[in-house]
């Protein structure tokens, strides 16, 4: 019974003895000696960017100067009214749907 | 609504996000400091030294925290370290030198005024007893987290966490509930 409370007080003197010790600058002269960060955000956007000019170029080279999509515009007005009504509505529902999920992802995150 | 240590660790990781380390630092520094103060027998010049270099090394090898272990257990081992690498530069390993340790601990050569102090108690135990003791009783860490940060078997921090208590017990008897 003594010995357990010499060990609490021998703890609870330990803990107490140390104090906070005030950052006085030290974090600002940690920040200052920190390598300068690596901006990765631009290359990665010249990345996507080149990524994507270059499937264009070789999209519109494969496809004949991108000949298929005037033929597909053709098709397309050529169907029912009804049709490209439909089609019209399921993608603006799907849209919607997206922006909606996205939305609530959003909120869940910044709570 | 403040960060926790591992999204902070995220950002820093994602975005090589400074303010975020900066953070980290203001959150831990104080135990950090505190730690290495003890260590280095108050010598508060070195501590903060090893204290900024501790930090930086957290901050270049961050990829290699995985989470496995609380963020301050990382940092403390990180410190422990940069602590024994200098003192090996410096020879004074508390309990390689054992004749320096032992005239530490002659009654006579202890000035007796300060033998009621617990901080002058603690620097005159050996470096694994005053580590484990600093660790264990006074940041809190588990015997566990103590084996990680020290680098040595679970079985040694107790058996040093035992002697450092018995002899702080003994320096300190004059003042402990009797």
């Amino acid at each position: 019974m003594d010995q357990q409370l010499q060990e609490d007080w021998l703890d609870r003197r330990l803990r107490e003895e140390m104090p906070y010790i005030d950052d006085a600058g030290f974090t600002a002269r940690v920040v200052q000696k920190l390598p300068a960060p690596v901006s990765r955000q631009s290359w990665r956007a010249v990345i996507l960017i080149s990524v994507t000019l270059l499937a264009s170029v070789v999209t519109y080279l494969a496809s004949d100067g991108g000949r298929f999509l005037i033929v597909a515009a053709y098709r397309f007005a050529s169907m029912p009214l009804v049709f490209i009504s439909l089609v019209a509505i399921c993608a603006t529902l799907i849209a919607t749907a997206v922006a909606a999920s996205a939305a609530v992802a959003q909120a869940r995150e910044t709570r | 609504m403040p960060l926790n240590d591992a999204d902070l660790v995220a950002r820093v990781l994602v975005d090589d996000d400074h303010h975020a380390f900066a953070e980290l630092v203001r959150n831990h520094q104080s135990a950090v400091r505190g730690l290495l103060r003890q260590l280095t027998r108050s010598d508060i010049a070195l501590a903060d030294d090893l204290a900024q270099e501790a930090f930086l090394r957290a901050y270049k090898n961050i990829r290699s925290f995985r989470g496995e272990a609380k963020f301050s257990t990382w940092l403390y081992r990180i410190a422990y370290n940069c602590f024994r690498e200098e003192a090996r530069k410096r020879k004074e390993l508390v309990g390689i030198d054992e004749t320096k340790l032992e005239a530490e601990q002659d009654p006579q050569t202890v000035d007796l005024a300060l033998k009621h102090d617990l901080m002058h108690a603690l620097q005159l135990l050996p470096l694994n007893e005053r580590s484990a003791i600093l660790l264990c009783c006074q940041n809190g860490l588990s015997h566990d987290e103590a084996a990680r940060v020290l680098d040595i078997p679970l079985g040694t921090v107790k058996t040093n966490v035992l002697r450092g208590r018995e002899k702080l017990k003994k320096t300190l008897a004059a003042w402990g509930p009797n």
